[in-house]
């Protein structure tokens, strides 16, 4: 199992852009994840005294992977913190509905111990898109700033 | 000339270039983009084809316009303004922009560069305790949900009637810091929960607080600048860039989401998923309004609580108080907004995105203070460059629904500039060329890198010249906060 993501030089001037990808929605998912969490401060510099039980259920798997990137915005406003790791999991329910299920870890921002770095305001749909091909899972993500 | 399009762009002055409704199918107006030769050629492929789809929107009236200082955003160009019909028009969070009433705000002093410089550092330093920033940053200003709610309608009124700023303050912001219609049943619990720490707090992203000069030299209309307060002689003054932070951007994503299923309903379609919108006539289109009014009231309150923190800073650095200082505010513009106007076409919704209104001397919409003169309008270049304080004319008025520019533009992708520099040189470079910069995040100073931005001198020059704007001062950084 694998993922991976690669943040974009030419795509939205002002604010970030990546392109993530897995070997299973699940493994997408982890890829996507980890960019939006190293867009905000560098994981290896936040602790994880902050825990938040996470779970989604959407229809469509490219609107999950939005709402779920968003809440990870939504949490790091709401109580003021920045991620360090997570646990993810992914299933298809039988009425062919994404249901996510795991935790989000973190702390308050400190910025005297973390290196903080961009105080992302949300994902956009802008170029947004996730797909499958060749056994692979795909999404280009452009995050405002 | 070479173009970033394929499209046919049509000379009408040096300054206005038109793209035809024949140049691109659905277009029910003209795409106007003001800009010299140079900044055209400049401008990225997406001004040209989001100019033309904003064309597109029902109801649109006169022109799609985009500012010299225009750049790709999200469906609406950044520099785009475009206004509709109220009857049978639209209105659009993406001709909003996520960070609703996104503005500027101007605080001039009785200071002068050889007042501060000693002190430079320990009043950055100052500045920078006093006004959170960057990440995760959460205000000194504590609020349960209803006095939240009560900044939602109240905006900057609020902060006055609670300490935080001077009577007179309101008289100096677009719309008195305060609009109507306010509706906090419309905005969600989400948005609440991610704004209601973040009263009085700078953000990230290109949003600053800077610490400026203003030469004798550089005062271009030395009786407008007189009328604001501005002397020049190495006057020091204070710029505020910043929004309405999480607050607005949920509002925004809220709608987007609203609208997107609106949209089949109302049988609209639209050439790009994030110019998602709603007849503003409709329910769907006045709750939007209702709750972006809620989160532009918000981004003035915000702003009037950083200016309260600046002002505190200073008594405390300089040992008189902030009256004595002479910290009177110069103006407040938003350059993220729809409003509704009235033009010779009648009541328009007209969207502002990054885009500042500019309205003329003798507006009736304006305060007694600057009738004569006409708005002030604020820009800011980059970090390293001088920003500009302009006046609006009656040119805009009559040709651009009352609009100018608002900020330099970027010409470079974050990714890109910070692999060209790190953000410590950056810090080093401006600190050699007498900038003193505190930031909270050193990737994130490295991504506001100078050469990033346009040249702002040229997109100043090209408002001037066509008549939407005039130059009335040059303001020169010295110090600098970033997120």
């Amino acid at each position: 199992m694998s993922h991976s993501f690669r943040f974009l030089d030419d795509i939205a001037t002002a604010d970030l852009a990546f392109d993530a990808s897995g070997d299973s929605l699940q493994e997408l998912f982890h890829g996507a994840t980890c960019a939006v969490i190293e867009a905000m401060a560098d994981p290896s510099t936040v602790g994880s005294t902050w825990r938040k039980p996470v779970e989604r259920t959407e229809e469509d798997p490219a609107e999950l992977l939005f709402d779920w990137l968003s809440d990870l915005v939504y949490w790091k406003d709401a109580d003021g913190v920045v991620f360090s790791t997570f646990k993810l999991t992914i299933t298809c329910g039988d009425d062919g509905s994404w249901h996510l299920k795991g935790e989000l870890c973190g702390e308050s921002v400190n910025g005297l111990v973390q290196v903080l770095r961009n105080d992302v305001k949300g994902i956009t749909k802008h170029m947004y898109q996730v797909s499958q091909e060749d056994m692979r899972w795909n999404a280009r993500v452009v995050v405002d700033v | 000339m070479k173009l970033h399009t394929e499209m046919r762009v049509n000379r009408i002055t040096d300054e206005v270039w038109e793209i035809p409704i024949s140049e691109k199918s659905g277009m029910l107006v003209p795409a106007r983009i003001y800009a010299t030769p140079t900044i055209l050629q400049s401008m990225d492929a997406g001004v040209f084809e989001q100019v033309t789809n904003v064309a597109c929107l029902p109801g649109i009236r006169r022109y799609a316009l985009c500012m010299p200082d225009g750049h790709w955003g999200y469906g609406f160009p950044i520099g785009g303004v475009a206004a509709f019909d109220v009857r049978t028009g639209i209105i659009s969070p993406g001709g909003v922009g996520y960070d609703v009433n996104c503005g500027m705000r101007l605080i001039r002093t009785n200071l002068t560069q050889k007042d501060v410089q000693p002190l430079l550092e320990r009043l950055m330093t100052e500045l920078f305790r006093r006004v959170p920033a960057g990440v995760g940053a959460s205000g000194s200003v504590r609020l349960g949900r209803s006095s939240f709610e009560d900044v939602m309608v109240r905006g900057a009124r609020w902060c006055i009637e609670n300490g935080y700023g001077w009577p007179q303050d309101l008289e100096a912001m677009e719309e008195r810091g305060c609009i109507g219609g306010a509706d906090p049943s419309k905005v969600s619990d989400r948005a609440i929960s991610r704004g209601i720490n973040q009263l009085g707090t700078l953000g990230s992203g290109n949003h600053y607080l800077e610490v400026q000069v203003v030469a004798s030299d550089r005062v271009f209309d030395q009786e407008t600048a007189s009328a604001w307060g501005i002397t020049g002689h190495d006057q020091i003054v204070v710029m505020v860039h910043c929004g309405s932070r999480g607050f607005g951007h949920q509002v925004a994503s809220d709608y987007l989401k609203v609208f997107e299923k609106a949209m089949r309903r109302y049988g609209i379609s639209v050439k790009d998923q994030q110019l998602a919108c709603a007849p503003f006539a409709s329910v769907e289109g006045q709750d939007y309004f209702s709750a972006m009014n809620c989160a532009a009231n918000t981004a003035f309150a915000n702003r009037q609580v950083i200016t309260h923190q600046i002002r505190e800073a200073f008594a405390a650095v300089f040992g008189r108080s902030a009256e004595e200082l002479g910290m009177e505010l110069v103006y407040d513009v938003t350059h993220n907004i729809a409003k509704v106007e009235r033009y010779p076409e009648g009541e328009l919704v007209v969207h502002r995105k990054g885009s500042t209104r500019a309205l003329g001397p003798g507006s009736p919409e304006l305060p007694p203070r600057y009738r004569t003169t006409g708005q002030p309008v604020i820009c800011g270049g980059s970090m390293e460059t001088g920003s500009y304080l302009l006046a609006g004319t009656a040119g805009a008025v009559r040709d651009t629904f009352a609009s100018t520019m608002h900020g330099s533009g970027r010409t470079m992708s974050r990714a890109q500039a910070k692999k060209a520099i790190r953000g410590e040189q950056v810090q080093k470079q401006m600190k050699q060329r007498g900038i003193l910069v505190k930031a909270v995040s050193m990737s994130g100073l490295a991504e506001e890198a100078g050469f990033a931005y346009k040249d702002i001198s040229e997109v100043v020059e090209t408002v001037d010249r066509a008549g939407i704007t005039k130059k009335v001062a040059e303001l020169r950084p010295i110090g600098n906060i970033k997120g």
